[in-house]
């Protein structure tokens, strides 16, 4: 290249840089004003300031409860709109939240000669959206008959289940009819479709127009999901303001907010209460008096919470060590190492609460020996979940027996068999014997426990069958110490325990994939060791147990298939009465326990941290922690 | 060399076909797949994952998916992010693509230019103390663990001396309300960048032609002028206390990849300029007696800068590339943590475009050094 003509290259080159310079800005509009300075100290205060470990991946209500479910996008998108009814906080009753009371009963009604099952509600009148429009019927009509109509997938249909929901009328303002196919039991109504998030007719019905011309549902729904929210109307606390892609997330405070300023008491007696000045006066479950066991006002108290993204849990501690953020959002909490960092650092305080999960031994119901009650039986009791918790692993998990976790107060049954519990080595290797002996199990040689009780003298050898054969060899499948140290811990110790009965077990710990797509996809398996998150409402019994979901990829991967068992899940199901479904958790647990399609094995507390210094909560117990409440932007107060 | 460039362009597009074909069938060995995600929620039921599956397109044999990804790359067509859902791969990778090159290509001229510069002086000094120090101290560094490393870097000066924030590239509260995204002010500062080469290039053309009437020493002066300009534009711009965020923010993790990469361009100058230094060409300068530096730095180093543009055309290119382990640990939202997050969700076309992305730009780095091997050396002549 000629010197004259590199001169032209640079030449060009320049002007082409500095032509965009005086352009506008092409994505975001205007170039400009002024800079924004750095925050003074009065205008953080009021900021409450949250680290989550993950972008969004949307701003979009319909998309994030449809393919785009993550639990990043519920911590930031949450509380925006409004729902018939809520969970009260801490005791998880079924309280009232938009409605005006509980709904009217479920009655069989023929229209057109089509039979339905209906049931009414009456909305509260100057609930607001943050526009200043009243949230109506119409805007819940608007959203479940849309949900039903697009056939939105993802989370939608656990909401809006176009098995049973048909469609929703209005009648004046603030009354609703809903009509149902068949008879809708608590999952369905209750605490399905009556949890649904309502969105704003008038904002989104001109998109929801748009995407009915895309052709098919599937298009449809794209284009629903592709909207991009700008000036959406909220109806909580706060309205989403701000999303810097991989940097942070904003949210404003609402000051139209309708329930603002709601005294919300629980009473010792169950009974609750809410009222909102000027709106709602509400109490159930009993007449409010005597001793508080939880008494709050509703903010927000803040003037704007910040979600900062960090790409790791690490960097986010440092943060919050630093002071940079006052909360930590993580649906598993601080692992150990993490609190060990947090710990005795000033301003901070560091709570602890029953997660809202649990982990468990799931067995193959296919296959020989696991369908044999006496079989499983004898596997829980040789499973010493006490020692191991607090001898190998510190205490860092707490033992359980029941598929209902304690936290769950409303739901938990403590009267269960709690097989196993309290023995020494000595008696659960002598009762698990027994158990197998009594089912027709036989040795080559007996396992023989030494006098103390401290070890097996003589290991079992040549189990077999109550047909005859041989025990197969075993294998239970289990994470790996590097994914969960804790189940990968327990699966080495049954190990261990069943072959020292000359159970021929083998712990295969493994990739989560593998054992998802193993169990779940194949449901080619021996035994298997994961957990689950829950909900509240404890209708996974019935997707977990009843012999409905043991197709492959269904719930039941075990192939558990007890009709006894799956006669209780269908009455749960189709109950409609709040008392009576509690009454058949409870049966259902005590069931479980005995019958051990799982063991249940343990749970961990979740660990959270926050800056006490500058941030207050109005109270920290809570099932799941304070993550599963989103970090409570909506209470949180500033010291 | 148009016969080479033609051969060299299909030999690229055979290897591309087969990169894209390994990295797919990499993918889709793991167990599982994005509708796997679903799978631990006990509320839906199996129909609803084969919706998903099949609104994915995972319902399909491998080899179909294979055979639908192949025609939409090659058409333009990188399909859209499952994590993202329904947003194109193209708009995710467009996003993250200007921070990872802010940062990368800031440290990468920074760890060469130093290590270009220290290497240059080991070898002139060769055996002395300087040597040893810079040699060891130098391979210590390029031996750390970078993870380890990065998070020290944050614990002793973000966390115990405060000097720098704690990872991330902007600070939520300086930016609250902004009315412009970050990816225009990132945008900005590379054509900020680009501008300001392309003025010192000018410059020096300049002075390289006119230079018996202008004196060299009024080079600094000018490029220093040239800066300030753009200085002053970025003050004036009304964004210049956002860009002054995103470098305080880069300080740290730029300061942690150079000092983890600068020893590579330091040992290669270092024996590039050994091999150099003892040509006939290097002996016969200092034989008519010029100046030590002028021999070192005109003589020497310009003819062992061979195989160090070579190495550097390489990092520039791979820069955009990212890096999985200093985007992680500095919580950088560029193509490395994005391809990262994509591959732990199984988001497949993500990966699959991210990938295909870095795939195009290494081919196309090869083709660049041959091409600049020709310019830089007359000596080599492709057939």
């Amino acid at each position: 290249m000629r010197l004259s003509g590199r001169f032209a290259f640079c030449g060009l080159l320049l002007a082409l840089s500095l032509l965009p310079g005086c352009t506008s800005q092409p994505d975001v509009g205007e170039t400009p004003a002024a800079t924004p300075t750095a925050p003074s100290e009065a205008e953080t205060e009021k900021v409450y300031r949250i680290g989550i470990a993950s972008d969004l991946t949307t701003t979009n209500h319909w998309a994030y409860l449809g393919p785009d479910g993550t639990i990043w996008n519920g911590y930031v998108l949450g509380g925006s709109k409004p729902a018939l009814y809520a969970y009260s906080a801490q005791r998880y009753d079924w309280v009232p939240s938009l409605a005006a009371d509980f709904p009217t009963p479920l009655e069989e009604e023929v229209v057109e000669g089509e039979t339905f099952w209906t049931t009414e509600v009456e909305l509260l009148e100057g609930v607001k959206w943050s526009d200043g429009s009243d949230v109506t019927a119409e805007d819940f009509a608007f959203t479940a008959n849309t949900a039903a109509e697009m056939q939105l997938t993802g989370n939608w249909p656990s909401i809006v289940d176009p098995e049973f929901f048909d469609h929703a009328e209005t009648d004046g303002p603030h009354r609703l009819k809903i009509f149902f196919k068949q008879k809708p039991g608590l999952a369905r109504w209750q605490f399905g479709l009556a949890f649904m998030p309502i969105f704003s007719k008038a904002y989104w019905e001109p998109v929801v127009a748009e995407a009915r011309q895309a052709g098919d549902t599937t298009e449809q729904q794209k284009v629903l999901f592709a909207h991009v929210p700008e000036g959406e109307p909220s109806a909580g606390g706060f309205i989403f303001d701000q999303w810097e892609r991989g940097a942070f997330a904003e949210k404003d405070e609402n000051p139209a907010y309708s329930f603002a300023g709601t005294e919300v008491a629980l009473y010792a007696s169950g009974a609750y209460s809410a009222t909102t000045p000027g709106l709602t006066e509400f109490t159930a479950y009993g007449e409010p008096g005597g001793e508080k066991v939880l008494e709050y006002v509703e903010g927000p108290n803040a003037a704007s919470t910040i979600y900062s993204i960090y790409g790791s849990q690490d960097a986010a501690v440092l943060a919050l060590k630093k002071g940079d953020i006052d909360f930590m959002l993580n649906p598993l909490g601080l692992s150990k190492g993490l609190q060990e960092q947090l710990a005795g650092e000033d301003g901070l305080t560091t709570i602890e609460n029953a997660s809202d999960g649990l982990r468990y031994l799931g067995f193959n119901f296919r296959k020989a020996p696991m369908d044999n009650r006496a079989f499983r039986q004898a596997v829980a009791t040789l499973i010493d979940k006490e020692f191991l918790v607090d001898t190998v692993l510190q205490g860092v998990a707490i033992p359980i027996y029941t598929m209902v976790p304690e936290g769950n107060g409303a739901w938990y049954n403590a009267d269960v068999p709690l097989i196993g519990k309290g023995l020494n080595r000595q008696e659960r290797v002598s009762r698990a014997v027994e158990l197998l002996k009594e089912a027709g199990f036989t040795w080559e040689t007996e396992p023989r426990v030494s006098e103390d009780g401290n070890f097996i003298e003589q290991q079992g050898e040549g189990l077999r069958m109550p047909n005859g054969e041989p025990v197969p060899a075993m294998q239970v499948l289990a994470p790996s110490a590097g994914y969960d140290p804790l189940r990968s811990t327990f699966a080495i110790w049954i190990e261990r325990w069943l072959s020292e009965v000359g159970i021929p077990l083998r712990a295969n710990l493994t990739g989560f994939n593998v054992i998802v797509e193993k169990v779940f996809d194949q449901q080619d398996f021996d035994m298997w060791i994961l957990g689950w998150g829950l909900n509240p409402f404890p209708d996974y019994l019935e997707s977990f147990f009843h012999s409905r979901h043991s197709e492959l990829e269904g719930y039941n991967a075990g192939g558990y298939n007890n009709p006894d068992f799956d006669r209780l899940a269908d009455g749960l199901l189709s109950e409609t009465d709040l008392a009576a479904a509690r009454q058949q958790v409870f049966e259902m647990q005590a069931f479980l326990a005995e019958d051990l399609p799982y063991v249940v094995l343990f749970d961990t507390p979740i660990v959270e941290t926050y800056r006490s210094e500058r941030i207050d909560f109005p109270y920290t117990e809570t099932w799941g922690g304070l993550q599963s409440v989103a970090g409570m932007p909506t209470l949180v107060d500033f010291r | 060399m148009t016969g080479y460039l033609v051969r060299r362009t299909g030999q690229m597009v055979l290897t591309l076909f087969l990169i894209i074909t390994f990295t797919f069938f990499l993918v889709q060995a793991q167990p599982g797949d994005y509708a796997s995600f679903y799978v631990l929620n006990p509320d839906l039921p199996p129909e609803v994952k084969d919706e998903i599956r099949a609104a994915f397109g995972l319902d399909k044999p491998a080899w179909q998916q294979y055979l639908i990804h192949l025609k939409n790359t090659f058409t333009g067509n990188l399909g859209v992010s499952f994590g993202n859902f329904p947003r194109p791969v193209l708009d995710v990778l467009a996003e993250r693509v200007p921070r990872t090159l802010v940062l990368f290509l800031t440290a990468t001229a920074v760890s060469f230019y130093i290590g270009f510069f220290l290497g240059k002086a080991m070898a002139w000094r060769r055996g002395g103390l300087f040597e040893y120090a810079t040699t060891i101290s130098g391979a210590l560094l390029f031996t750390a663990f970078t993870p380890a490393f990065g998070l020290m870097m944050i614990w002793a000066f973000a966390f115990k001396l405060g000097w720098f924030p704690v990872g991330k590239f902007l600070d939520p509260l300086v930016w609250r309300g902004a009315d412009v995204s970050a990816n225009y002010v990132f945008g900005n500062m590379l054509l900020s960048a680009a501008a300001f080469i392309a003025f010192a290039l000018l410059v020096m053309l300049f002075l390289k032609r006119f230079g018996r009437r202008v004196p060299s020493v009024a080079a600094f002066p000018i490029v220093l002028g040239g800066a300030l300009v753009i200085a002053a534009a970025w003050a004036l711009s009304g964004i210049g206390g956002l860009a002054l965020d995103i470098v305080k923010h880069m300080v740290l993790p730029v300061a942690t990849l150079t000092l983890v990469s600068f020893a590579g361009t330091m040992l290669l100058t270092r024996n590039s300029m050994l091999e150099t230094i003892r040509e006939d060409y290097v002996m016969a300068a200092r034989a008519k007696g010029l100046p030590d530096k002028l021999v070192r730095d005109r003589h020497a180093a310009r003819n062992a800068m061979l195989p160090i543009v070579t190495s550097l055309v390489y990092s520039l290119i791979f820069a955009i590339d990212g890096s999985v382990i200093i985007e992680s640990v500095f919580s950088w939202p560029g193509t490395g943590l994005t391809l990262l997050q994509a591959v732990r969700s199984e988001d497949l076309p993500l990966v699959m475009g991210a990938m295909l992305f870095i795939g195009v730009l290494s081919l196309l780095a090869h083709v660049i050094v041959d091409v600049l091997y020709v310019y830089l050396d007359p000596r080599i002549r492709y057939q």
